[in-house]
């Protein structure tokens, strides 16, 4: 199969990379060969897959051994089911600048031909804040964006900005990046389905997948799972696998029409 | 400006090729100028690796290994990079001690020109001197060093100041020793190399309450024009000198009066108004007709200062006419 590179943006703290894990578990059951990359200077994206272990990121053996004295296998760790993770990592928080971090990181997982298998999956940090952090998005690397977001106004505020970058980099050369979709990771919050649904319609795009909010994504990661490993029978276990086979399957890829801020109000006034 | 602070080095933080092309630059105009002495340049060598985990490091340790040498004084030089990544290039100098070291906000994307840059490396430096007793003489401001002609120009700056008993204090900064700069506010007057450092005279000024004439004199009139400002800042008789000097420019006339009639045209075409006025002044006091059919003259990109410099102008046409 032709190789698909997905990115999971979204405000910080909305589950990205719980959905992210879940995710790539799901698929790696499904029989794909999955890498998951870890686009935050936060690095715990991989950490469900690794058994809670915080792998090493890309910039910490960087700045330990320099560009150079680093070979893949100091960068890309084995984890649940095959799924093999990498942590972009980056600067210690207030000094330097994390968005050229990743930016190197592609580089140096290009060099080592590290982007490979069937599914790529980058979980990329909570806004689009600089360049470096458009870089999955960039020719070459994700062509499908998910947006995650809950019903929550700063949550579609941020997805909102995401879609600015998406259309901004879609009206570019060459660029083959667009937005596939949004995915309600849900606060539990009234009418939240239907307001991420039209949110996502106003947006140019769909909902792809309602993720619930349950007690056992907690539980799951207290010890230190996915919920796919940790309780695959659960009905969120099955919320994951449909979501994966939503994504296998999804046709539906647009350039998107981000909403004015007053809009956006708006629309989460309608479905208060 | 800071490499001609004599025994003080300069560090530019950031990748190397920030720091190349002023040093080859600066190398080459030493050359020009008879100087053969490498620029006292160092970068702090910024990688991508330092980019991203900030420059803050490799600006200590080149600051170590700088101070290692036993300098003057440190000026630190600040790059786009920096100031995009957000360096605490004030910090890490701050904490430096037993030399000066200096911070000069160079950042070009911040706004500002090649001039600008000029003038906050001045204003810094000045941040050195302290109070100081007047001493008399007279401080040239601002000297273009890379200019070809910085010391022909200077030495006409002093035979006009000879001329009316003043001497220079100190040239801030042409070939300056770090503790010189101490005597900055000892002057009894400022002359900037021209307008465009009016900021730093303005500061100077402030600082140390030292007036300042804002050009050097310029074309065949400039030098009384000079001699009668400057004498008429310090409060001394300038009639003497005047009279000198309007004897020199007769004889310059004199001397070049072989060109009269001749046709001539500029080229390249005067790059500023002033640069065109003083020529077409230069023309008419000589009764040279300008005209697109002349023989071409070469025009200097800036006006040629005092009656000395419109000589060796004036050498110039006559070479190009007779050519």
């Amino acid at each position: 199969m032709v190789m698909k590179q997905i990115a999971l943006y979204g405000k910080g703290g909305i589950g990205k990379s719980t959905t992210s894990a879940n995710l790539s578990a799901a698929l790696s059951l499904a029989g794909y060969d999955i890498l998951q990359i870890g686009c935050d200077p936060k690095r715990d994206s991989t950490r469900m897959l690794m058994q809670g272990r915080l792998i090493p990121t890309v910039m910490d053996q960087v700045r330990e051994r320099g560009a150079s004295g680093v070979t893949p296998a100091d960068v890309v760790y084995t984890g649940f089911n095959g799924v093999r993770c990498v942590e972009a990592g980056g600067p210690e928080p207030g000094v330097g600048c994390a968005g050229r971090g990743i930016i190197a990181t592609f580089q140096l997982l290009e060099k080592f031909g590290t982007l490979t298998g069937d599914v790529i999956v980058y979980d990329v940090l909570g806004d689009v804040v600089c360049g470096g952090f458009a870089m999955p998005m960039r020719e070459g690397y994700a062509q499908e964006v998910y947006l995650v977001t809950s019903g929550e106004l700063m949550s579609l505020y941020a997805a909102n900005n995401i879609c600015k970058a998406i259309e901004r980099l879609s009206a570019r050369p060459k660029s083959r990046c667009r937005l596939a979709g949004v995915i309600c990771n849900a606060k539990n919050q009234p009418k939240e389905e239907e307001l991420v649904a039209e949110f996502a319609r106003r947006v140019n795009s769909h909902l792809v997948q309602f993720i619930p909010r349950d007690r056992v994504v907690q539980l799951a990661e207290l010890n230190r799972k996915t919920v796919i490993e940790y309780e695959p029978d659960s009905k969120q276990a099955q919320i994951y696998r449909d979501l994966a086979t939503h994504i296998m399957e999804n046709p539906r890829f647009t350039i998107p029409t981000p909403l004015e801020i007053d809009d956006l109000e708006a629309l989460a006034i309608e479905y208060m | 400006m800071t490499t001609h602070v004599r025994d003080a080095i300069t560090v530019v933080h950031g990748p190397q090729g920030c720091t190349h092309h002023n040093f080859s630059l600066l190398h080459a105009t030493s050359l020009d100028n008879d100087r053969i002495a490498l620029p006292p340049l160092v970068s702090t060598g910024l990688s991508e690796t330092d980019v991203i985990f900030g420059g803050e490091g490799a600006l200590d340790r080149t600051l170590d290994t700088v101070i290692a040498r036993d300098p003057g004084a440190v000026f630190v030089l600040s790059t786009c990079i920096v100031d995009t990544i957000g360096d605490d290039v004030g910090m890490v100098c701050g904490a430096k001690a037993g030399v000066p070291v200096i911070v000069v906000p160079t950042a070009g994307f911040l706004g500002g020109s090649f001039q600008t840059g000029v003038n906050n490396a001045l204003i810094a430096l000045a941040g050195m001197a302290g109070p100081a007793d007047r001493n008399g003489g007279v401080n040239i401001i601002g000297e273009k060093n890379l200019e070809y002609e910085v010391e022909e120009n200077f030495a006409e700056v002093s035979r006009l100041l000879a001329l009316l008993d003043l001497s220079v204090n100190i040239r801030f900064v042409h070939d300056l020793a770090t503790d010189r700069i101490a005597s900055l506010g000892a002057a009894r007057l400022n002359v900037l190399r021209d307008p465009s450092l009016i900021p730093v005279g303005e500061s100077l000024k402030e600082r140390f309450g030292t007036p300042y004439i804002p050009a050097y004199p310029v074309g065949i009139s400039g030098t009384v024009a000079f001699l009668e400002s400057v004498a008429d800042t310090c409060g001394v008789d300038c009639r003497h000198a005047v009279e000198e000097e309007h004897m020199l420019r007769q004889q310059t006339l004199d001397d070049f009066a072989d060109l009269a009639g001749a046709g001539i045209f500029f080229t390249p075409l005067p790059p500023d108004p002033e640069g065109s006025r003083v020529a077409q002044d230069i023309a008419q006091a000589l009764r040279l007709d300008v005209t697109s059919s002349g023989c071409p003259v070469p025009v200097p990109v800036t006006p040629p200062v005092g009656i000395i410099g419109v000589r060796r102008l004036l050498h110039r046409w006559r070479r190009a006419l007779h050519a």
